[in-house]
Parts: structure tokens; sequence; C-alpha cells
């Protein structure tokens, strides 16, 4: 042992965005093929990061590619910027980028980092929409083998996939797979959207901004490119069907906090063990209360 | 109508971290532990942080473990991520396990070795009886214990190096001689893992992989889930000198040594090609610090997934994908711990999908044709 | 000090912070193919910045027609290669194609080799090409003129990038623009009834 060694007595200077440029550069390579070969899952070495795998580490390593001092960041997990997941991911991001600034509202945000939900506002050209992705292929609920899920994609052979939504039709007139929704891009490959509900899955459709799905741990990168067909797996009989919050008589159920009967909802029980709907995506429910405030307010 | 608050994340993480910084100093006549402390007396642990966190730095290794509070899957987690925030210096050439300055060096196979069977440190032949003297460790005789110890050693004359078991086998026929290396060692840090992958990269996998994974899937072959049936040719402990070619003459230089643990697994014979004479198949393990088990189940499951890829594999332990993407203990604990992240949004989306089929299963049904739109 | 330091720094084409900028661009080309961007590093090779920002010691680059200058090697870090096997090509548009690059495979399409050609002039200019273009990002349909880039790349492209996912993706570079034809990009010539 070097009997000169010296601890750093703190956290020396790290990289900007924490990993160092030849990390970034193979992020940026890949994320630019990602993109010329939609919702084809392509392979990079990912990092470690300080964060576990399966926390984001992908979507985070994309974001730190990205991302400069002119950025805007917004940081989101289950739709809501104060998720834990969701805090600690951007406190790590800002204090690696010096200079980058963070907000909440969607649409002041030029990078948007998100697990689970794509926000309810739509988004611009001048924006980027990262998803955090745990499983990359949606071919995994049939077959275990890596590289025989890989023969299936490049020959665009879906049928097992195919026959797997037929079963669940079968058995419970229903295609019962509710978030991962399998969905073809640009009539070719079959990505996972990851964890998103099928709610947001037509977000994904002729959406004017790009989408990057990063997964950390099985070291993907995947893209759905802007104004590019993203359409979920159906039977033609069977229409793709989004969760519905319908009540008990068939009504829409509304954001306890805001109103809204158009966005996704969470469901919990209060402290009186009573069901509350309340918006899932906070800043939209935020945004929608301070307009309805600003109305009430007489002229 | 109440509503969940919005904000708090922040003060939970805080809360939380505190929480777990109180119960790291709950002794509170205690001493906070030294790294050195760490290092020596819990040197096996250590050694197992080093070789998981694939970073050869015992001293941080030790400040993993008392930063987190003794948990190796954290702490070989920590030491990968400070790997991942250092520059890459240089790619060494090859070095040769020869010139190993050996502590340990036995082999199974042979009742006697050229130079001779060096049992060394080990707990091999000691009786798993809990020392009570332990317990209330007198300070002055705990010091002397060292003092003794190097008092009492004759004079060096080993030598400095030790003859491969298998080189003698290899002399003899009974081993394929060593093939030439072909090509870079596969850099797992850099590319990642696609299938089929070379056995420099399921080694390279296998050697920061995490020992109780790798020893439950060598287990399973040792109990029949596969038939290597090794025999140890070889399992040798010690510091490696590590040569550096110098920035002007290209000369290799020693520039330090690293604690290493080497293990060579001899199995069945097989009669490779037609033509030529049956031989000895051989299994290599090798890691960071002083980790035996690690080595030894590393060697079974190069033998088994060298089987694997050539003939198909017949059981886990011989199919690559399954053996080599489910040893990374960091992947695979920080998958493990991500299931407490919040799932709501998905488990929404769960609720509604099992509560419109039983509303049709609770409904009469109708049959309909199916057809794919695709 | 500091202050022209930090001002130097953003504007060094080998640095970090130019190059995060340039790759915003690149990924903002790709995108949204077609869509011109101006190179926002002083750098007349346009296709210099870019490759400089892109490029280290894992990949390789092909230079048929000796435009790198000697000296960039180096500070560029790419392995030198050749077009048939080259991750990276940057090539001038207005000679002839002559080699065949890289497609990819069905199984890694992503090794589809990456083309920079240098071409006259980017936008609206007399005697310029027409192209009308259509496909993942671009809304319906959306037109860029080229100047200077020989009829012989488009027409080989159309061969590259018909079997879907192989292909070569493309970077199109004059002196201060760049635009970005990936392989899932339809070009149609204008006057012209055949699809490329």
């Amino acid at each position: 042992m070097n009997l000169n060694y010296e601890f750093p007595g703190e956290e020396t200077g790290y990289a900007f965005g924490f990993l160092d440029e030849y990390a970034k550069k193979e992020v940026r390579r890949a994320i630019l093929k990602a993109i010329c070969i939609p919702g084809y899952q392509t392979p990079y070495a990912s990092r470690e990061m300080p964060m576990g795998r399966g926390f984001g580490t992908g979507g985070l390593q994309l974001t730190l590619a990205l991302i400069g001092p002119d950025d805007t960041l917004k940081v989101i997990d289950q739709g809501a910027d104060d998720s834990v997941n969701a805090v600690n991911l951007r406190q790590f991001i800002l204090h690696t980028c010096p200079g980058v600034a963070a907000t909440e509202k969607t649409e002041a945000a030029t990078v948007i980092q998100s697990r689970h939900r794509i926000p309810e506002k739509p988004l611009t050209e001048a924006q980027v929409l990262v998803l955090q992705v745990p499983y990359p292929d949606p071919l995994v609920v049939v077959e275990s083998s890596e590289a025989r899920r890989k023969t299936m994609h490049a020959e665009g052979d879906y049928s097992r996939l195919l026959v797997k939504l037929y079963e669940d039709i079968v058995r419970f007139d229903e295609i019962t797979i509710s978030f991962r929704y399998p969905t073809r891009i640009n009539g070719h490959y079959v990505i996972d959207p990851s964890p998103i509900p099928r709610w947001d899955v037509p977000k994904l459709d002729q959406s004017p901004a790009l989408v990057l799905l990063g997964a950390g741990r099985e070291k993907k990168i995947y893209a759905v490119p802007p104004y590019t067909p993203a359409e979920p797996l159906v039977f033609e009989d069977v229409p793709f069907r989004v969760e519905h919050f319908l009540d008990g008589q068939d009504r829409r159920r509304a954001c306890v906090r805001c109103g809204a009967t158009d966005s996704y909802l969470d469901e919990f029980s209060n402290d009186q063990d009573a069901k509350i709907f309340q918006c899932s995506d906070s800043a939209w429910c935020s945004e929608r209360l301070s307009r309805q405030r600003r109305e009430e307010v007489p002229a | 109508m109440g509503y969940v608050a919005i904000k708090g994340g922040r003060a939970a993480i805080d809360g939380a971290a505190a929480a777990a910084e109180f119960l790291r100093a709950r002794d509170e006549s205690g001493e906070p532990l030294r790294l050195s402390a760490i290092e020596h007396q819990l040197r096996l642990l250590t050694s197992r942080v080093i070789s998981e966190g694939g970073l050869y730095h015992p001293r941080l290794a030790a400040l993993a473990i008392k930063q987190f509070q003794g948990d190796t899957l954290e702490a070989a987690f920590a030491l990968r991520a400070y790997r991942s925030t250092k520059p890459r210096l240089m790619a060494l050439p090859v070095q040769p396990s020869t010139s190993m300055r050996c502590i340990r060096r036995i082999s199974s196979a042979f009742k006697d070795i050229p130079g001779g069977q060096m049992i060394g440190p080990s707990y091999d032949f000691a009786l798993r009886l809990l020392r009570f003297d332990l317990a209330n460790e007198d300070p002055a005789a705990f010091q002397a214990v060292a003092r003794r110890f190097l008092g009492a050693a004759p004079p060096a004359d080993l030598p400095d190096s030790f003859p491969k078991v298998l080189d003698a086998l290899r002399g003899e026929g009974l081993l394929p001689p060593v093939a030439a290396s072909q090509g870079e060692p596969f850099d797992i840090t850099r590319e990642p893992l696609v299938f089929p992958v070379s056995r420099s990269a399921a080694l390279a996998t296998m050697a920061r992989a995490e020992t109780g994974s790798l020893l439950a899937m060598a287990y399973s072959n040792m109990r029949g889930y596969g038939d290597v049936h090794p025999t140890v040719a070889e399992l040798r402990v010690g510091y490696l000198p590590v040569l550096v070619p110098h920035p002007v003459t290209g000369e290799p230089m020693e520039a330090g040594e690293v604690l290493m643990t080497e293990c060579e697994v001899v199995a069945m014979y097989e009669s490779g090609n037609p033509d030529a004479l049956p031989m000895f198949t051989l299994g290599y393990g090798a890691c960071f610090g002083h980790n035996e088990v690690k080595a030894i189940s590393m060697a079974i499951l190069d033998r088994a997934l060298q089987k694997g890829m050539r003939d198909g594999p017949e059981n886990p332990s011989e199919d690559p994908e399954f053996v080599l993407l489910h040893v990374d203990g960091v992947d695979s604990m920080g998958f493990a711990s991500h299931y407490k992240m919040p799932h709501y949004v998905t488990f929404q989306s769960d609720l509604d999908r099992l509560r419109t089929t039983q509303d049709k299963a609770r409904a009469p049904r109708t049959e309909v044709g199916h057809e794919s739109k695709l | 000090m500091p202050k022209l330091k930090a001002h130097m720094a953003t504007h060094d084409l080998w640095l970090p912070p130019m190059q995060q900028l340039l790759f915003r661009d690149l990924l903002h080309a790709f995108s949204y193919p077609g869509q011109v961007r101006t190179c926002r590093a002083a750098e007349p090779m346009t296709w210099l910045a870019l490759l400089a920002a892109l490029l280290d010691g894992e990949v390789g680059l092909a230079d048929p027609h000796g435009m790198v200058p000697a000296g960039q090697w180096p500070m560029l870090e790419a392995v030198p290669s050749t077009p048939e096997r080259a991750a990276f090509i940057i090539a001038d548009g207005a000679r002839a194609l002559d080699f065949e690059p890289r497609l990819g495979s069905l199984e890694s399409p992503e090794t589809g080799a990456t083309l920079l050609l240098r071409v006259a002039f980017l936008g609206e200019a007399a005697g310029a090409e027409h192209l009308s273009l259509s496909g993942p990002g671009v809304r319906d349909r959306t037109g860029l003129a080229v100047t200077g880039l020989h009829p012989s790349w488009l027409k080989a492209r159309a061969g590259w990038v018909a079997a879907f996912p192989l292909g070569v993706d493309l970077l199109l570079c004059d002196d201060c623009r760049f635009a970005a034809l990936p392989r899932t990009t339809q070009v149609q010539r204008r006057g012209d009834k055949w699809d490329m």
C-alpha cells in the first residue's frame, strides 16, 4: 500500500454531469442510433451510478448525457415532482450539473425525466422526454433468453406475444396487460413503453417531442422519434382501452383537488377510510387549481 | 374534503438518512471504527467487497464497509460507483500469475507438489468452536499476537514464486497446451454483454460477481445439475506484482501488488478431437482479495459454461445467459431493492384491469371471433 | 482570467461544454430530419466539429478522401479505419461514391455506419436540388435544398436503406450548417417520380 496515499478531503470535482466524457459519448452515440432505428433496443455499457439499479440509472444516464447549463429540468415519479425518487434524482442532477435550472411546470422544462408517467400537458419540439425503464423488452413475458428474443425482434416475429394476448382474451375476455403495454413503433419494432399506464400510451403516437427510454440495469437505450406512429398491439375486434375511472354508476371520477375528469388519477383511502381520487400529475393538478383560484377572484 | 399534501419528499429522505446515521453511532460510549481495524481485523470481509466492487483499494473498501454498516452489497456498490468517476489512465498488458508472491498454495490433485503444499492462513482445519476469549480482548495481548508470530517465523527460505501444478500435467500431455491469446480481453466496463459471449467476458463478469450468487450456481452443478466433477489442481492466494510499462523506455516496472486468489480445477476428460488423445478439461477462477470459495465456484462455473457454450446448456449452471446475467450483486441488489419504490400508478392500472375483468366474469359472456389486426 | 477561460471553454470544440451543445443540435437534427441546424462552433469544417463531439477511441473513422487534417487525428482519438468497416465515415459529397459502407445486421442494426458528407450548401440557392422528405420526425412532408451533392450518394442510399432495420444514417454538412437523414427518412427528388 502506498504510504503516501491520502484520501480526498471532500467530494472533489466530478466531471459536469458526473459521467466522464467517454461514458457520455457512448451514450450519445447510442441515442443517435436509437433515433435512427425507432424502437430498437440499442445496447450500451451502462455505468454504475450512486443510486441503485432499478432506481432510474438508465434514465439518469440519458439525462446526464443530454443536459447542459442552459437546460431546465423536470423530474417526476408516479407523476409527482415531490415523490422521493424524483427528489433524489433531481438533487443529484442539479448537484452534478451546475447551471441547470429546475422546474415543476411541464411547459417550462426542456428535459423531463420521468418514472411511470407521461405528463398530461402535451409536449413540444423544444422538449425531450426521458423515461426510466426496468424491462426494455416486451418479449420477456414469452421468452426468457435474451439471445432468442434478439432474434425474434430481428425477424419481426412477435407471434408468441400475440398468442399471449389472444390467450388473455380467451380467458378473461380482455387483454390483461395494464401497464408496459406492447406498442409497435413505425410499423416495425414492438417496444415495452416502460411501466406507463395505458392512459399514457397514446401520447407516444405522433408526439412533437422526442421520447428516449433508458434501461440502466439491462443496458439498453431505445427511442420513439417525434411524429412517428406508435400503435399499441390490438386485435380487430378488441380495441385498445385506457383506464376508465368510472364509478359504480358509470360516471367518470373527478380529482378531489382540482375536479379534473380528463387526467390519470391516483386512488387511495383517507384517514376516514373513504376512497379518494386525485390527479397523478401533480403539476397538472396544481396548475388547474391555481387557474380556478384566479378565476374565483372578482376582476 | 381532505387531499394529500404533495410536498415532503425532501424531508423524508433527510429523515431516513439521519435515522440510519443514528443507528450507526448508537454505541454512545464507543469508538468510531478505524479503517485499518476493518481492513485487517475484518480482512476477509474487506476482500469480498474489493472483489465485488471491482476496484482494488482496500482502504476505500474498508470505508465503504464502515459507511454502509457492514452491508456487503451496498459497500461493493459504493466502490463501483466510485470507480465510475475515475478516468481510465491506461490498459495494462496481461499479467502472468506465475509471478505471484504466494501466502498460500495448495493442490488437492497430488499429495505433494514442487515447492510444497503451503497451507498458509486458513480456517480449513480449524474447529468452528466459538472463542470466548475474543469477547473482551485485551489490547496489549492483541498487539502482542503479531509481534510473537513474526518473531517466531523462521528466516525466509521460500522461493519468490512457485511453478504451476498444471504445467506438470501439460508436460505429460494430460492437459491441452495453453492456446495463444486471441485478441484483447473483453472489457465489461466498456461493452455490454451481447450473447453469445467470449470466455473472456464470462470470466470478467464472474470475477466481480456476488459471492453467494456464484456459490449457489456452482453448488447446483456440484450436486448434480451438471457434471463438472472437479479436482482442485491448484489454489493460490498471494500478491501479484502489477507491471506498468515505463512511460519512456516501455520496460515493465512494478507499480505495486494486488492480493488475489486464483483457482485452477481439472475436470472430467473428454476427447474433443476424434483424432487426438482425450485430455483433462480445465476450469479457471480468479478474483481480487482473499476469496477462496468465490474462486473455486468461479472455476467450476467456467468449466460448466465452456461446456454449455460448446454443446448447449443442459443445466442452469451451464447456461451463459442464466449465469452471467444473474450473478452481478450491484444489478441484482438494485433491482430487488427497487420494489420498495412507489409503484402506485402501475398498481392503479392493475386495479383497473382486474376490476374490469371481474365485471366481465360476473356479466353473461358472448362468443366473438378474434383476428389480429397485424 | 477565469471569465476568459470560461468563454473559451464554451467555444472550444474539443472541450465538453461545446460538445454537449453540439450533441443537442445533432439530437435535434436526427429527431427532425431535414431541419437545418447552424453549427455553433466557429469551425468552417462543420463536419469536424460534429466528429469531435461524437468520437473517441472506441470507434473507427474512415476518411477515404483525406479530409481530416493530420494534426486533428490524435484529437479525435478515433481508430483510423476503412469505409467498409468504420462506424463513422467522412466523405466529400461532391465526389462520386466509390465504397460500400457498413449496413449493420438484422441482429445488430446499430452497427450500420454514420456517414458525414460535405456539400457546398444547405438551403435555398440557385441550382439547388430540392428534396422532399417524409417519415419519422417529419410532420407529413418537409423540403430540404442541397447544392453540391453528387447524385450517386442518394441513389446508393436508396439501396442501403431499402431493407430496414439495416441502413446508413447520413449527416449533410456545408461550412456552417448541417442536416440529418436517418435511414428511416424517405427522400424524393422534386420532379422525379422515383422514391429514394
